[in-house]
């Protein structure tokens, strides 16, 4: 049993909680680095049909584009990249840890990647038309591959974090064994289709601005087809997806995440097939205003859902399955030494365990009852719940229907979360005065405009969902 | 918080995964990585500041001139200086974690804020940069340039805060409950060190300087470029770096005053080590001053080995002051992983080596060149290697990857 928690402090965000700062973050960057690296393919490909055609315009739509490129993606890209990882580090510090101590050396493999990229990109805008053409090629492919690389390296980390998929990682703590995990390869499939899909469409922004008429029908055609591809081959990869993902995941799709952004989605995929088609059939009519919105839409109702339900999807953990959102181990992993903190707060709580506490708060009286629950509510439920009535984040007085009665809540955290028993929610062992004080605390909290609905929790739905 | 206390959190605060390689391995990269980076950061922080200076001279020739290259070197410069930070923030969130994050989150607000400051930043001067053409450039561009650059040193400092308030991990409890209270805002800034961020910026001026001269150096073969703007950017370049070496000299003793005593930084070779090159470091820049053709590369290159010099000292300095609270690198857990680090390994050496190699000496040989540039033997054969690694690179990682799946999962 370990003595100690190793928790760190912790940051709160009234009203939209940490994990929104991070899907907000999120989905700038996962707009520019995958339009940067299907936009490195575009790149390539059109530089070979440039050079074996002989058609030198197109070389002109690559120096604009290019120019483009750099500050949209590669700015934007590389700065919101250590941009998410910071947001990780402040939202979940002890995530990132356990993801960076996995896996360092793919980080630092990504590194070298992200590297030879950034220096490749002013290379590639301005030696255009200044070096020789096979020369020129030759920097467009290994561009091209590098940018790839570095989303095969990012992936294994992200799929981790959804699930290991096996025992093997927990019982060797390999690398490798945690990044080739059961949903690796069909995570990877639908974000490379992506980025082809939404490089199709960024790419319209600048070639609807071309003068001339040719070349401006043949890369619109081009982008056209190379974003319907990537639909296609998205929408394969998502079902492929859906299979690879673990049962909590799978019931927070069905019954959360669906009935949300189901609908959306759908419409956004048809639109964005329809779109592509009409600019294959009639290129010259593409504006650049559509593009844009058609690159906007894609970043509000597709990518927003999406980094909103890869948060959602993978609760309670944050991840590999043993680190929980609220930053505590769920469990031991053998291969690495990590010993589960559940035996510990059970034996002796967490107000005595957790090195940032204040003095006077290690143990539960009377008088500070009311600021240890405060305290103990923050660390155990707001990495995942705001606390606010009206808060974004599924707020926690509004679950509770605004309930003013203590004894109704520790109910709840007596039964269902002492053992552990909802599906998406941390087992919270705690002993009985802080659940009290948690309890206590939680009555307390104001309630909202609405009246109370009825109140959210049904113990009997909760058993037949934790038996799911 | 008292040191034995103090110690144990450390300890407990560190990852229980362990790292995957000797701590040393780690701990090298991380000072190693750190060096283009903080080199990147000088030297976009100089040709910002002096580009916006030679802005406000440009119906002078050279000095547009000056203004001009400069604003894009700065505009390379951060896009470089991010991508080089990276690196060791990897590192050292892998054997200072419990520094790194602790320090990040009790300024958490701040830490957003980077990125926020460091986006809009960086949009303002790369519009800057466009519109930057010509004696005829709109004034008020000016405005947006100043703006780049201030938030630039913000973020900066904001750097250096996150760095120094890991060094004191006694009062990270004290910062985070004031009062007994908690506060989980993130809005605080608990610490910083004025002479500390004020050397790095004066060491943008000195680095800024020696880049200067060799950029004149630079650009001799080029006939497109008047040697009198090349002596004059050359000229300028002396006189900054001379100014960035002095104050530099002058916030290192600062510093070291303010250094608390149990750090026992006076005893420390290092410290005195550092002081001497700076010494000689300013030396040669005033041999040089009056005729420096020729010399400008080797003038960066003291520069870069100053700053290597700074880049150990940094750790050094770190390693005391963690080390009353027992925090030793050495004693991190190690659980090595061969096939990761190998992977790495490979990495580095051949695609780096490869790609990397080709991307500089292409972009250097063609920019000597006016006018259309043919691939000699070296960079065709650079070429060559470039394609072929990246090519390999994935065929491997992706064939081990479905092996071990179909292994894993099969
Ligand atoms: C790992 C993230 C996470 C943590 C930590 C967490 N919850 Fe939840 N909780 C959820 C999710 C996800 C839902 C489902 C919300 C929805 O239906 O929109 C939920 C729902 C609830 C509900 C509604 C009833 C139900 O079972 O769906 C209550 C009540 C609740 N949480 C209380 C708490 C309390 C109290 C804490 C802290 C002691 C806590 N939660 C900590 C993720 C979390
Ligand atoms: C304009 C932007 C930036 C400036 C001016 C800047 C400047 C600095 C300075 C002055 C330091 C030294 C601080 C000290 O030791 O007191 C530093 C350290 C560092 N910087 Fe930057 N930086 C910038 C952006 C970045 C970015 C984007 C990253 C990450 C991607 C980064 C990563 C680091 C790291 C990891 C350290 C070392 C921290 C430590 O030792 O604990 N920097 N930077």
């Amino acid at each position: 049993m370990n003595e100690m928690l190793g928790l760190y402090p912790q940051w709160y965000v009234p009203g939209i909680g940490t994990a929104w700062v991070m899907g907000i973050i999120g989905t700038i960057h996962v707009l520019a680095s995958h339009t940067s690296v299907g936009a490195a393919w575009l790149f390539a490909l059109l530089a070979t049909k440039s050079v074996h055609e002989n058609k030198p315009e197109i070389m002109v739509y690559l120096k604009k584009y290019g120019m483009f490129l750099l500050v949209f993606s590669y700015i934007i890209g590389s700065i919101t990249g250590p941009g998410i990882w910071y947001s990780v580090t402040v939202a979940s510090p002890r995530g990132i840890s356990g993801l960076i101590h996995n896996f360092v050396w793919l980080w630092a493999s990504e590194w070298v990647f992200f590297f030879v990229e950034v220096i490749g990109v002013y290379a590639m805008v301005y030696l255009i038309g200044k070096i020789d053409n096979k020369t020129y090629l030759k920097l467009a492919w290994s561009f091209a591959v590098a940018s790839w690389a570095t989303m095969i390296l990012i992936v294994p980390i992200l799929s981790f974090m959804m699930w290991p998929g096996n025992d093997h990682w927990f019982q060797t703590g390999s690398t490798f064994d945690a990044a080739f995990n059961l949903n690796y390869f069909a995570h990877l499939g639908v974000r490379t289709a992506f980025m082809f899909a939404v490089a199709g469409a960024v790419g319209g922004i600048i070639a609807s601005t071309l003068k001339d008429r040719e070349t401006r029908i043949e890369i619109t055609r081009f982008l056209s087809k190379m974003g319907l591809a990537g639909l296609v081959l998205m929408s394969f990869m998502f079902m492929w997806y859906t299979l690879t993902l673990p049962d909590n995941a799978r019931l927070i799709m069905d019954t959360q995440m669906m009935p949300r952004y189901g609908k959306v989605l759908l419409v956004l995929l048809t639109t964005t097939a329809l779109y592509f088609m009409f600019t294959a059939w009639k290129p010259l009519q593409l504006r650049q205003s559509m593009a844009g919105a058609m690159t906007l839409a894609i970043a509000l109702f597709g990518l927003w859902p999406e980094e909103r339900s890869r948060e959602s999807m993978r609760k309670p953990y944050v991840a590999g399955q043993y680190i929980y959102s609220n930053q505590f181990f769920s469990r031991d992993v053998p291969g690495k030494g990590v010993k589960s903190d559940m035996p510990l707060i059970k034996a002796n709580g967490v107000l005595a365990t957790d090195y940032f506490v204040p003095a006077d708060l290690h143990t539960i009286t009377p008088e500070n009852q009311l600021r240890a629950g405060s305290l103990l509510t923050h660390v155990m439920c707001a990495n995942c719940h705001s606390l606010e009535p009206n808060g974004a984040l599924r707020p926690l007085p509004a679950l509770f229907g605004y309930s003013k009665e203590p004894k109704m809540i520790k109910a709840y955290l007596d039964g269902a979360l002492y053992h552990g028993m909802v599906p998406y929610m941390p087992k919270m062992p705690l002993p009985e005065d802080e659940r009290e004080a948690m309890a206590v605390y939680i009555a307390s909290l104001p309630g909202g405009s609405k009246k109370p609905a009825s109140v959210a929790i049904n113990q009997t739905e909760i058993e037949a969902k934790g038996v799911n | 918080m008292d040191a034995a206390t103090t110690a144990n959190m450390l300890q407990t605060m560190q990852d229980q995964a362990g790292i995957p390689s000797h701590p040393l391995i780690f701990q090298i990269l991380m000072v190693f990585t750190w060096i283009p980076h903080i080199l990147f950061v000088n030297i976009s922080l100089g040709a910002a500041l002096v580009g916006l200076y030679a802005f406000t001279k440009r119906q002078d020739p050279n000095w547009q001139l000056l203004s001009e290259a400069m604003t894009k070197v700065a505009k390379v410069g951060v896009s470089l200086l991010v991508v080089l930070g990276v690196a060791p923030l990897l590192f050292t969130q892998t054997i200072y974690d419990p520094s790194w994050y602790a320090s990040n989150v009790l300024s958490a607000a701040w830490v957003i804020g980077f990125i926020f400051t460091l986006t809009i930043g960086y949009l303002a001067w790369f519009t800057f940069y466009l519109k930057n053409h010509g004696a005829q450039a709109p004034g008020w561009i000016f405005w947006l340039g100043v703006f780049g650059l201030a938030m630039f040193l913000l973020d900066g400092f904001i750097m250096h805060v996150l760095a120094y308030q890991g060094l004191h991990p006694e009062k990270w409890l004290s910062w985070y409950t004031p009062g007994g209270h908690v506060d989980m805002s993130g809005t605080a800034i608990h610490a910083f060190e004025l002479p500390r961020w004020g050397f790095f910026m004066a060491m943008s001026l000195t680095v800024f300087g020696a880049f200067l001269i060799a950029y004149g150096d630079y650009f001799k073969v080029r006939a497109d470029r008047a040697p009198a703007y090349l002596d004059f950017a050359r000229a300028l370049g002396a006189k900054i770096a001379i100014t960035g070496a002095l104050l530099q000299v002058v916030l290192l003793l600062w510093w070291l005053i303010d250094v608390p005593a149990q750090v026992h930084v006076w005893t420390h070779p290092m410290t005195w080590l550092l002081a001497a090159y700076l010494f000689v470091l300013l030396a040669a820049f005033w041999l040089a001053r009056s005729n420096n053709a020729g010399q400008g590369y080797r003038l960066l290159a003291m520069s870069i080995g100053m700053a290597a010099l700074v880049s150990i000292f940094r750790e050094v300095l770190r390693m005391a002051y963690l080390h009353p609270f027992n925090y030793d690198i050495l004693n991190y857990k190690v659980l090595w992983d061969i096939p990761s680090f190998a992977l790495f390994l490979f990495t580095i050496v051949v695609v780096g080596g490869l790609m990397g190699g080709f991307i500089i000496t292409l972009v250097y040989k063609a920019g000597r060149v006016q006018g259309p540039y043919e691939a000699d033997a070296t960079v065709t054969k650079l070429g060559n290697g470039s394609l072929a690694s990246t090519a390999i690179w994935v065929v491997v990682f992706i064939g081990t990857g479905i092996w071990i799946w179909l292994r894993n999962n099969g």
